[in-house]
């Protein structure tokens, strides 16, 4: 068989597609093909006014060829005929048609779907898994339509989501200012505050060039992190602070705003106005209300008396304590308590007593950073606010506040992480620097909707805030019973339920709970079926040993499989997907997006066969339409594609119908065909309609999409709203509603998770945690000296392709691939020499490399970076670099209230003569 | 005349390699070869570090100490500027990499691929010409001739430009006409602070570091 | 600020490209002393036909090395500037006139091969001190110490090959001393010009210490030889080896390259560059 024939003809061609290999994306790109076969990635330069990032795609697009052609490749499905499973174990796959493999998968599901989606333990029978950010669904077709189709299906089982991403962003985020993700207005912006944010590896092109043009228009960047990144190189000073102490720092930073600079520097009136810094706030810590109507009350200046927070022409007082004639205030589980002539503070007075402890002198000594250094920080995040000043975007005044802080990965996910996003955003917001040019943004949103326009995720809710979509808390509302593996719905109120809720919650708890269930939890059951696409659990997530245990207890597991991997190591059934450049598919592009994705335009882009697909692997839509057939839900399949299941717009609207006949079968190009030409009806009102076989020529389709609406604020002040900070009335009452439900269950294992639910978050010490983590490992904390972290290069920043040479060699240039990074003095003391091999160990894990010695690296911190030892992966298992997942331990104490954890854990290096021995 | 020459805006480069990943995929350079690298340097310190990324490769001097010493005349120079090798000519003896002050040249001795053995891409683009010679950064002479026969302007049309800079993320490569006083090159040379590598060793690099705007020195 | 070392060792040149350098300065060594040693009326055939023997087998192995072998007649092609063409030039003339005066014991001749092998030693010296990219070679002292170092080479093979006349041993010992003079020279030039660590590292190594130690023991030996102790021999063959071992470290362990180096640090939006000093 000629694994890859080319297209035939000696005639060369240039393809238009895109690359959404991670978050950062899409980028557009082309591809030269020339007598068949892919021989060229380069930038899409049509795009180049399009495209925030100039229509050039990353470093990993280069990749995609050698991708293609990976000699590894699994080309036909395959069937495992070893029935015993584990790392030790050769799954001993044998080739089987496509007829053959799709009838053992449609036979398992339709027997499931006999007996009933869910099983006894009311969990969803079949489970999926997939990668890096949701990008996979770019690359799945309408596997997401035949998903709807089916039903029921537990998405709980992460790879890393959770602990590998901006989780507490994520969550907070959305509740405060509609912000999945978030960055600083890098086009205005003048100074930015990063907490080892990396956007310069893993913003993508977007990123790259924004910040590169930010730094020649002279922005200012302080980067505070234990570790020089490429980020931290690219900024104007490199602040070395100790791991997860940052909370500490912008505490300090909201000591010095609210008792050290003049307070007419903040932006008052958006206080007042734009967020809930004057609701008077009662004793037991709740916003006191209009007995009458409920409304939160605020200290009307003018009129020297409390007044609802909605009372036309008041004067609100942020400062000061007053006395209130008759109030009420609404506890948890809709408790009221009545109160007469009662004191109270505006929350913004709440919010400065709080911090009047928390001077830089008194961050330095957790920080490790002189109190200096925090007070100019935040003097000149001040200076730089221009607060007062105003700018026109598309014919509208706004302000301008051109300042943001921004937080990285391990500041921004697990225990303190609450604590930084909080102070992050309240740093906006007493300057008045959220959501306007210059200040601090969101990008999009995913448990709120419509995904591509945050802007209409906003909709009034209660006390003036945005609505709020959480997890119901009170009693005979709080889901007692889980509904999925990790049990979001009952443990994390704030993260929803919305179709990506699943995979935000504590997802770690799945593969936890999966081994043993804690005091008072129903028992584990295991998913009877589980479908994995372009994710490797087995590698990416923590305590990798114990996690492919688990992963191999799972009784059928049907991957989707590009090469042998860690994870499909443990399968049952391999399904070969044509790849990135083997197939069809239409996603929306422009907008706002993660990361930096800030365009001018939106539409859609298509990725498009750019050679016939190796072997015999099929498109993702092919496999998707014939499992349906199987499984007897073609009907529901189409129909679901015809609402816009997949990704995409509905087909049919009251002016046109795209719509796929419901009872017919429908080849993937017919599909495709039909969503290009809703989805450019949607951009078009229906003027200009584009089919499958102009995209395959144009490759995108875009419209203009106005500037004013990369900013929440005017959506807000259109709707009469507040952004609920700084006070988080809402998150105590909700706090304490989820404490007394699980207490009632007997449930006390999340009782320090419980503490997070504060209204002004006070710090505790965060990176004691880990330190106290190691006490109860066993261990001596003596014995573990230093933090390991991780970071990322750009090459790696999906870690999903560790079996790509190109990636590698070019990654090979960055000082500390595929090393254990550490400080050169503190090498030197430990007597090792850059290159030596180095065992670094936590109480429960290990993992050898080389070292790198360096001076951008506190001394007390080493850096593995991405995420290897790969031990099935073809190329990646000889490459012997080291990885922080193997000594971090999936931990409940070391896990959130969101249900996230960090990446980082303490650690002892020692030298040693080589690699392990491979088992 | 023409001089055509690259800068590297050191203000912009983040390191990430996609010039690298570039080049390697349009030349079909084998593992281990770069014409188009990007260094990782670290000055200073703790805590005081600055951490620097260096894109490099052939300079194409004015002066090439290759040529000077290559014994064969395969190493040539053009009158714009670029420095040449004739693959049919060159010997192999790697004298012209131990003369370039720039680590910009290489020279592997047998076919070698990506995952041990040639695939289809590797067969595509395999040259035989390019085992046991000299090989290097050409400015991507044959994108740059054809260019220029088709009318475009090399540093402006991407077509006509190296793949490096036109698929450069942040903007940080450029190239173009250093003799044209209108060329992109030219005004960033004159609006901007620069130096050139290892300058002292009168090699003339065609090849232009940017580190600040024209302000005082600090 | 100090810039971190980015130098390398050059890996394109092995032991191959260092046999030439040891066959050459040994052959040429060789035929210069024998040249003079004709002059003094001692016989040289043999050294003759040895230090011939040497600069083929040196340019057999270089020959070994390049990458295309069968085009090695492209080396005349640069004589204008390119010392490696000019040191192909002589190689044929050398061993010609060489093996005339060999077979005709034609004095003339003999002077005309020790004029060749004069010039085939100097253009391989500078053809080190043309190699820029390599500090250990580009310093100017590299000239003298190769051209010392071969004729304590040839000098000391002459010793091992023919029966020793004290001025032999004489010229033998006076090169070597010229050899350390220039050794210590080149050293002292090296660390004032900042080469690279790793090359730097290569005087202190114990390989060297050895080398060291050898080449001293030589001029020992061939000073004892002077005073009438049978170490002629002994000597000679110690400083031609001692030479091998010198040049071997040079070309393919000491040689490291210049590495990339920047003199400022570019500023990053508000920040500040800082002027950056070699490591």
């Amino acid at each position: 068989m000629n694994t890859f024939a080319g297209g035939g003809g000696a005639a060369s061609k240039t393809v238009r597609t895109f690359c959404y290999n991670c978050v950062s994306g899409p980028d557009l790109m082309t591809v030269k093909v020339e007598n068949g076969i892919a021989v060229n990635v380069a930038p899409d330069h049509s795009a180049a006014t399009i495209h925030p990032g100039a229509g050039r795609p990353c470093v990993k697009a280069y990749g995609l060829l050698q991708k293609t052609y990976n000699p590894h490749r699994i080309l036909q499905p395959m069937k495992r005929t070893n029935p015993k499973k584990g790392r030790d174990q050769d799954p001993g796959f044998v080739p089987i048609s496509w007829d053959e493999a799709l009838d053992i998968v449609a036979a398992r599901l339709n027997d499931i779907r006999a007996r009933g989606l869910q099983d006894e333990a009311g969990m969803p029978r079949v489970a999926a898994t997939f990668g890096h950010g949701g990008t996979p669904a770019s690359y799945m077709g309408t596997f997401p339509a035949f998903l709807a189709a089916w039903g029921a299906v537990d998405f709980s089982f992460g790879s890393g989501q959770g602990v590998k991403c901006v989780h507490s962003e994520h969550l907070y985020g959305e509740l405060w200012h509609r912000a999945f993700t978030v960055c600083a207005d890098t086009k205005l912006t003048r100074y930015v505050v990063s907490f080892g944010s990396n956007v310069e590896v893993s913003g993508g092109p977007s990123a790259v060039r924004r910040h590169a043009d930010a730094r020649l228009r002279g922005i200012k960047r302080v980067q505070i992190e234990p570790h020089l990144s490429p980020t931290g190189a690219c900024s104007a000073e490199w602040v070395p602070i100790k791991p997860k102490t940052d909370a500490a720092f912008m505490l300090a930073m909201l000591h010095v705003l609210l008792h050290e600079v003049p307070r007419d520097r903040l932006d008052l009136p958006f206080l007042r106005n734009r967020t809930a810094a004057p609701y008077l706030v009662g004793p037991d810590g709740y916003y006191l209300r209009d007995p009458d109507g409920g409304k939160p009350l605020l200290w009307d200046e003018a009129a020297g008396r409390a007044v609802p927070f909605d009372t036309p022409g008041v004067f609100p007082a942020l400062d000061g304590t007053f006395t209130v004639e008759r109030a009420v205030t609404r506890g948890p589980d809709d408790e009221t308590t009545p109160f007469a002539q009662v004191a109270a503070r505006p929350a913004f007075a709440v919010l400065a007593a709080e911090m009047a402890t928390c001077a830089p002198e008194w961050a330095a000594e957790i920080c490790d950073v002189p109190a200096a250094t925090i007070r100019r920080v935040a003097e000149e995040f001040v200076a730089h606010a221009c607060v007062g000043e105003t700018i026109e975007v598309d014919g509208r005044t706004l302000p301008f506040r051109p300042v943001a802080v921004t937080l990285g990965k391990t500041v921004n996910n697990g225990w303190g992480a609450y604590e930084c996003v909080w102070a992050r955003t309240v740093l906006a917001t007493l300057v008045g620097a959220l959501e306007v040019p210059g200040g601090t943004l969101g990008t999009t949103v995913r448990l709120n909707r419509p995904h591509d326009n945050r802007l209409l995720s906003v909709k009034p809710g209660e006390d003036g805030f945005m609505a709020a979509n959480l997890n119901p808390t009170g009693r005979g509302r709080w889901a007692e019973r889980p509904t999925g593996r990790n049990a979001h719905r009952s443990l994390v109120p704030i993260v929803g339920n919305s179709a990506w809720s699943q995979a935000l919650g504590p997802t770690h708890l799945a593969w936890m709970f999966a081994r043993q269930a804690p005091a008072e939890w129903p028992e584990p059951s295991l998913p009877e079926l589980w479908f994995a696409f372009r994710t490797n659990p087995a590698i990416s997530f923590w305590d990798t040993a114990q996690l492919a245990d688990t992963m191999a207890r799972l009784p059928f597991v049907v991957a989707f499989a590009y090469t042998p991997d860690e994870t499909n190591h443990m399968a049952d059934i391999l399904l070969p997907e044509a790849t990135d450049l083997e197939s069809t598919q239409l996603i929306r592009v422009g907008g706002t997006k993660f990361v930096e994705q800030h365009w001018e335009h939106r539409g859609w882009a298509l990725r498009q066969p750019v050679v016939k697909p190796a072997g015999d692997t099929r498109d993702f839509t092919w496999i998707s339409g014939e499992l349906a057939r199987r499984t007897g839900l073609l009907e529901y399949y189409n129909q679901a594609i015809n609402r816009g299941a997949a990704g995409t717009p509905p087909l049919r609207s009251d002016k046109w119908d795209y719509s796929l006949a419901p009872q017919a079968e429908h080849d993937v190009d017919t599909i495709w065909d039909s969503i290009c030409r809703a989805a450019t009806a949607e951009l078009s009102d229906g003027t200009d309609v584009k089919d499958l076989a102009w995209f395959k020529e144009h490759g995108y389709c875009v419209v203009p999409f106005q500037r004013q609406d990369w900013y929440l604020y005017p959506t807000m002040v259109d709707q009469g709203l507040r952004f609920e900070l700084p006070y988080q009335e809402r998150l105590l009452r909700v706090g304490t509603e989820l404490g007394r439900r699980l207490h009632e269950q007997g449930i006390h294992w999340w009782d320090s998770q419980l503490e997070e639910y504060q209204a002004i978050p006070a710090w505790h010490d965060v990176p004691g945690r880990w330190v106290r983590a190691v006490t109860a490992a066993g261990g001596d904390p003596d014995d573990y000296p230093f933090w390991a972290v991780t970071t990322k290069s750009m090459p790696y920043t999906t870690g999903n392709n560790a079996g790509i040479p190109l990636m590698n060699e070019a990654a090979t240039n960055l000082r500390g691939h595929g090393r254990v990074v550490l400080n050169a003095a503190a090498g030197k003391r430990l007597g090792i020499r850059d290159g030596d091999w180095v065992e670094v160990s936590s109480p429960t894990g290990h993992t050898r490399g080389q070292a790198a010695l360096v001076q951008g690296c506190r001394p007390d911190t080493v850096v593995i970076a991405g995420q290897f030892s790969h031990w099935a992966t073809p190329f990646a298992k000889d490459l012997q670099f080291p990885t922080l997942n193997t000594m971090v331990p999936l931990s409940l104490e070391l896990t959130d209230a969101t249900g996230s954890g960090a990446d980082l854990v303490r650690v002892a290096v020692r030298r040693v003569d080589g690699p392990e021995a491979q088992p | 005349m023409t001089r055509w020459v690259m800068i590297a805006d050191l203000r912009r480069c983040v390191g990430c390699q996609t010039c690298t990943a570039a080049c390697k995929e349009a030349n079909g350079t084998p593992p281990g070869v770069q014409w188009r690298r990007v260094l990782d340097i670290e000055a200073g310190e703790y805590p005081e570090v600055s951490r620097v990324f260096l894109p490099t490769g052939c300079q194409h001097c004015d002066n090439p100490p290759c040529q000077e010493v290559c014994p064969s005349g395969a190493t040539g120079k053009r009158a714009d500027g670029l420095v040449t090798i004739d693959y049919d000519v060159c010997i192999g003896c790697a004298y012209c990499i131990m003369a370039c002050p720039y680590e910009a040249r290489y020279k592997v001795t047998e076919p070698d691929w990506a995952y041990g053995a040639p695939t289809a891409l590797d067969q595509a683009r395999y040259d035989p010409a390019m085992v046991g010679v000299a090989t290097k950064c050409t400015f991507c002479i044959d994108r740059l001739d054809a260019g220029l026969k088709a009318g475009l302007q090399p540093g402006r049309d991407p077509e006509a430009t190296p793949v490096c800079v036109q698929g450069c993320l942040s903007g940080a490569l450029r190239f173009g006409d250093l003799d044209d006083p209108d060329s992109d090159v030219s005004r960033l040379l004159a609006e901007n602070q620069w130096f050139r590598m290892h300058e002292q060793e009168g090699t003339g690099p065609g090849f232009y570091y940017l580190w600040d705007g024209k302000r005082g020195l600090i | 600020m100090k810039q971190m070392a980015t130098a390398r060792r050059q890996g394109y040149w092995d032991l191959r490209a260092a046999g030439n350098f040891i066959g050459g300065g040994t052959g040429t060594g060789l035929v210069l002393t024998a040249a003079l040693a004709a002059a003094a009326g001692h016989p040289a055939d043999l050294p003759l036909a040895a230090g011939l023997g040497c600069v083929m087998a040196g340019l057999s192995l270089v020959w070994l090395e390049i990458g295309k072998p069968w085009r090695a007649f492209n080396v005349f092609f640069h004589p204008q500037t390119s010392w490696m063409t000019r040191e192909g030039i002589l190689a044929g003339p050398l061993l010609a006139v060489g093996a005339g005066a060999f077979l005709f014991h034609r004095p003339e001749l003999l002077a005309a091969a020790a004029v060749l092998a004069a010039g085939f030693l100097y253009c391989q010296a500078r053809l080190l001190r043309a190699s820029r990219a390599i500090p250990a070679w580009s310093t100017p002292m590299v000239v003298p110490l190769i051209v010392a170092t071969a004729l304590a080479e040839g000098s000391g093979a002459f010793l091992a090959l023919t029966a020793p006349a004290p001025v032999m041993v004489g010229f033998a010992l006076a090169a070597g001393l010229a050899r350390e003079a220039f050794r210590h020279l080149y050293r002292r030039e090296l660390v004032r010009a900042k080469a690279p660590d790793g090359t730097l590292a290569w005087f202190s190594r114990p390989e060297v210490h050895v080398l060291q130690a050898a080449r001293l023991a030589s001029l020992a030996l061939l000073a004892a030889a002077l005073a009438g102790q049978p170490t002629a021999m002994a000597g000679g063959i110690l400083a031609m080896l001692a030479g091998w071992g010198l040049k071997a470290v040079m070309v393919t362990r000491a040689a490291y390259t210049r590495g990339a180096r920047i003199p400022r640090t570019p500023v990053r939006g508000r920040g500040t560059s800082r002027i950056v000093a070699p490591s």
